[in-house]
């Protein structure tokens, strides 16, 4: 087919002129507003404190009323003693790469969970599940009583809870990390220096004890016989 | 065991609550029965019936002991006529105040008093399941309220066919711990139910959504002990103690200078008295405020002790009930001192869950520590009441709004004294000792 000169420049000019007589697609925000589907909720973002910290206390409540399941969150705390995540493996950064490996098809060590993969005898949990009847309205039983038998919450016990009783790992993490006497490492020695994040010693609860001495020494020695015995 | 106190000379002040705490075995089921223990219960499933049952509290004017003082009669009959397949009810002997020992006493002194209540409240709302919330570093507690569940249960008391009723009524004993919040209703609904303890938003309130989103009733334990006295001696003569809007009595944790305790105290009877039970000031020392309510409480100086001690009039005083602790400072203590301390607590104790709670009462906390440490600015006094305003306007709970308190009750009657910290840099009590060395930093 012979080109015809000038032809290409019709046809261009053509698609020019029915655009420039369509209806516009701007938006003339702010005078107008857009129309905005009723899910949008805006870009996700981690927010920073005055002095550079995360605001983002992982409490997985966004993540739980994520309707689509789109956030999720991974990483070690600021303590460096536990790693928390919910959510698919691909879509945060630390696992990214040994993602891809994983989809290669090839066996991937975890190293996320390396420092848990105890060989927790998770027959015990079994065991404490049964006896709850796997009830997750009974949670914080089994979590005490699973505290109870390892000294401390091994993650894989708490991955182990959250498959029998059906409740999410998120939730499980943020009931167990609420609660003070619910720890997720073994008690560090004799109880001095006892974990933060830890329960009550013998010592008392450390947040009250505090107070306690504070309020003894903020009413101006005004009290005799300070406080009866904490443990009645 | 903390120690009874014994009401002043002169002043006739009725048992109703720890009527039988001086049994030598407060377990001893028998012996407690010979004391009266269940004829409340048996008068109303027998005689009451349900509505008659709550038609006699009302009558009574029975408020909630908790804090709040809500009328009780209400909250059952909001539970009650709630449409739902099963109904729960929830006796709150959680007592989050570290400082306070007036729930555990009763549970330990008298747990058959709360059991009846709790039976009574269960048997008057249509629950057949109860729960007894205790805490679990109170192994006294937790032991005799055991032990005592179980002896009822077995004479017949409580559990399946409850006194012959045909009812099944179900109390169980729930150790909970781990958090200062737990005393609230709503998040000790939560950790009943095994979840992560924040409070929730109220309407719905609890007698309408509570435990498993069944209609619960909420109690403090003292508000279901004084239950069965009701029942048993008549709405008339319960009226008769107290104040009138206000009747009955109510346990207070007294820290004095002389003397610490428990007391069973009237309702509206005047601080100044309450206070006595404490004896005296030190030597040498004059009576300068009165802390009121526990960590979240008012601080109260001696010019307002003839304010009854009841629940509207020291919510108006700047103060409430709470915990039911009553703990007096001599001119010894500094209120900035005694302020910031209380509002740490609360402010560590946040559970999180609401921006006004997790960072209002932390910001309280830091305008506290700066006029303590001699660093404050001139506008804080004006922050301090913007904030506690704002905390309270936009407040889940009421662990934010009461955290306020301390503040803005110290503010309100001790304003000179945050002028001296403020103004002249100097703290009167000569408790914050930086101060001056802080200024003297600051215009070299």
């Amino acid at each position: 087919m012979m080109a015809l000169p000038g032809l290409g420049i019709v046809k261009g000019m053509a698609v020019t002129l029915r655009r420039f007589f369509e209806p516009k697609a701007t938006v003339m925000y702010p005078e107008t507003p857009a129309t905005i589907p009723p899910k949008f909720r805006g870009r996700l973002q981690l927010l920073y404190d005055e002095w550079g910290t995360l605001k983002c206390e992982t409490c997985f409540q966004c993540a739980q009323a994520c309707p689509i399941e789109c956030i999720d969150m991974g990483g070690i705390d600021t303590k460096e003693r536990y790693h928390v995540h919910w959510g698919a493996a691909e879509t945060y950064g630390e696992r990214r790469d040994e993602s891809a490996l994983r989809r290669s098809g090839r066996p991937v060590p975890d190293p996320a969970y390396e420092r848990f993969a105890t060989p927790d005898d998770l027959a015990a949990v079994d065991a404490i599940l049964d006896e709850h009847d796997r009830d997750p309205a009974r949670m914080l039983e089994i979590l005490e009583a699973t505290q109870d038998r390892y000294g401390y919450l091994p993650v894989a016990a708490l991955k182990r809870i959250a498959h029998a009783t059906g409740a999410w790992y998120a939730m499980i993490y943020g009931t167990a990390s609420y609660y003070r006497h619910l720890r997720f490492e073994p008690p560090a020695g004799d109880g001095a220096g006892a974990p933060a994040g830890g329960g009550a010693t013998a010592a008392g609860i450390p947040n009250e004890t505090t107070y306690l001495a504070g309020l003894d020494g903020a009413l101006g020695g005004a009290v005799a016989g300070r406080r009866p015995g904490r443990r009645d | 065991m903390t120690d009874i106190l014994a009401a002043p000379k002169g002043a006739v002040w009725p048992r109703l609550l720890l009527a039988r705490a001086a049994a030598a075995d407060p377990t001893d089921l028998e012996a407690a029965i010979k004391a009266g223990a269940f004829d409340g219960l048996r008068k109303a499933t027998a005689e009451l019936g349900p509505v008659g049952t709550m038609a006699m509290l009302a009558d009574a004017r029975l408020r909630g002991r908790g804090g709040a003082g809500f009328p009780t009669a209400e909250k059952w009959r909001a539970a009650a006529a709630a449409d739902a397949d099963r109904r729960y009810v929830v006796a709150n002997g959680y007592e989050a105040d570290p400082a306070a020992f007036t729930d555990r006493t009763l549970l330990e002194r008298d747990p058959y008093a709360v059991i009846e209540g709790t039976a009574i409240a269960a048997f008057a709302v249509g629950a057949d399941e109860a729960f007894i919330a205790v805490r679990s570093e109170a192994t006294a507690v937790v032991a005799a309220l055991g032990k005592a569940i179980a002896e009822a249960e077995e004479a017949g008391f409580i559990g399946p066919d409850a006194l012959g009723s045909g009812r099944d009524l179900v109390i169980t004993l729930r150790p909970v711990q781990g958090a200062w919040m737990l005393g609230e209703e709503t998040v000790l609904l939560k950790a009943l139910e095994g979840k992560r303890g924040q409070p929730e938003q109220r309407p719905p309130y609890p007698t309408e959504r509570g435990l498993f989103g069944r209609p619960t009733v909420v109690q403090n334990v003292q508000t279901l002990a004084t239950v069965p006295w009701i029942v048993t001696n008549g709405a008339e003569r319960f009226r008769a103690i107290g104040s009138s809007d206000s009747p009955g009595t109510i346990l207070v944790q007294v820290r004095g200078a002389r003397r610490s305790g428990v007391a069973e105290v009237p309702l509206g009877t005047p601080l100044r008295d309450v206070v006595a039970l404490g004896g005296a000031p030190a030597d040498g020392h004059a009576l300068k405020a009165v802390l009121v309510g526990g960590p979240s409480g008012g601080i109260l100086p001696a010019d307002v002790l003839d304010t009854p001690y009841d629940f509207d009039a020291l919510r108006a005083a700047g103060a409430h009930i709470g915990s039911g602790s009553v703990a007096v400072a001599d001119e010894r203590a500094c209120v900035v001192d005694l302020g910031r301390i209380l509002t740490r607590f609360c402010a560590d104790e946040a559970c999180g869950k609401t921006i006004p709670c997790r960072i209002g009462t932390r910001r309280l906390t830091e305008i506290g520590d700066r006029v303590a440490t001699g660093r404050p600015r001139p506008t804080d006094l004006d922050l301090l009441a913007d904030l506690s305003h704002d905390i309270v306007e936009s407040g889940l709970c009421d662990h934010e709004r009461l955290a306020t308190l301390p503040f803005t009750s110290g503010m309100r009657y001790f304003r000179s004294e945050l002028d001296d910290h403020i103004l002249r840099s100097s703290c009167p009590a000569g408790v914050c000792h930086p101060i001056a060395v802080a200024a003297a930093a600051a215009t070299r």
